[in-house]
């Protein structure tokens, strides 16, 4: 019986240690695409910070604004200075409850549906997103695209090149997640 | 005769104003990249004390680092490699310490330097500090 109860234990114990909750990415890419047919405007970044919980089923994502690259180093400069103001609000990030089932011992790709709210240029939306979802012991991978508005974050664009820049921006996301052991 | 002078005049002023406008425009569209590497750091400190200034208070010390060509030094606790080939040198701690990022095409003209720089030695890194996240990212680096 005393035996019984040890090896219960120590399954537990182990059991709990050996499986990995959090995923973790420093490196994943977002780039976004905001051109017209005036005007290539598409900027990236690989540098953003990822994690997925997979008992809890939550997602963050964050970037630092200043660290999106563009073509040119005028367009990088209005970015920064005068529609994000990076100097106030250096960072973007979405945080969100991933709403479709997962099951996150198969290694097949999921779409999944993820609730959250973006938050940047100090303004909050509500949203959902939709991401496609490759769970798997050692690595996660998720790739997402999702449409913002400029307007909706207070973002306000001159009218003189409002034409210039698309009505709806594109962000495209690419994580390859590892886990994360604290 | 007097007058298609004068009118001469006027259209070479107008001609050589225009030109000159023209690569103005031109260069400001076009302008270089900020280039760090050629400027002198606003801040040199350990990585230590970056990482120290941002944990007491995030937002003061991204309000004095933020953009700023910073130089840091530290141990570097981990290497890696992106799918882009730029490099990222994490000085102090791997997950929460100071990211110094050197772009894909400093990385090949620093390379014997770089070369180097290994997990547990002591590196040196002047770049563009743009926040902090879990760790503090210095990004456009190169090695001193």
């Amino acid at each position: 019986m005393n035996k019984l109860i040890l090896l219960f234990a120590f399954v537990l114990t182990f059991g709990i240690a050996g499986a990995q909750s959090r995923f973790l990415t420093k490196d994943a890419k977002i780039n976004f695409n905001s051109s017209t047919p005036l005007e290539d405007i598409i900027a990236e970044s690989n540098q953003a910070t990822t994690f997925i919980d997979i008992e809890k089923n939550e997602i963050a994502f964050s970037v630092l604004t200043t660290s999106f690259k563009f073509r040119r180093a005028l367009m990088e400069e209005h970015f920064n200075e005068n529609y994000m103001e990076s100097a106030k609000f250096p960072k973007a990030k979405f945080t969100g409850k991933i709403v479709t089932p997962i099951d996150w011992k198969s290694e097949k790709m999921v779409v999944a549906e993820i609730k959250g709210q973006l938050t940047m240029h100090g303004a909050t939306k509500d949203m959902t997103i939709k991401a496609q979802i490759t769970p798997g012991k050692n690595k996660i991978i998720a790739t997402s695209e999702l449409k913002v508005t400029p307007e909706d974050f207070k973002i306000a664009i001159p009218s003189a090149v409002r034409d210039k820049i698309a009505k709806e921006v594109t962000i495209k996301i690419e994580a390859a997640y590892a886990p994360y052991q604290q | 005769m007097a007058k298609l002078k004068t009118f001469r005049i006027i259209l070479w002023i107008f001609l050589i104003g225009l030109v000159v406008g023209l690569s103005a425009v031109y260069y400001v569209f076009n302008k270089p990249r900020r280039n760090v590497s050629k400027e002198t750091a606003a801040f040199t400190l350990d990585a230590k004390q970056l990482i120290s200034d941002f944990k007491i208070d995030e937002a003061a010390a991204t309000k004095k680092y933020l953009d700023q060509a910073i130089m840091v030094k530290g141990e570097i606790k981990s290497v890696r490699t992106l799918d882009n080939h730029s490099m990222v040198f994490s000085l102090e701690d791997e997950m929460e310490g100071v990211s110094c990022t050197v772009d894909s095409a400093d990385v090949v003209s620093n390379s014997s330097k770089l070369s180097q720089l290994v997990k547990g030695s002591a590196g040196t890194f002047k770049g563009r500090c743009s926040g902090m996240l879990m760790d503090i990212q210095v990004i456009n680096c190169v090695p001193e």
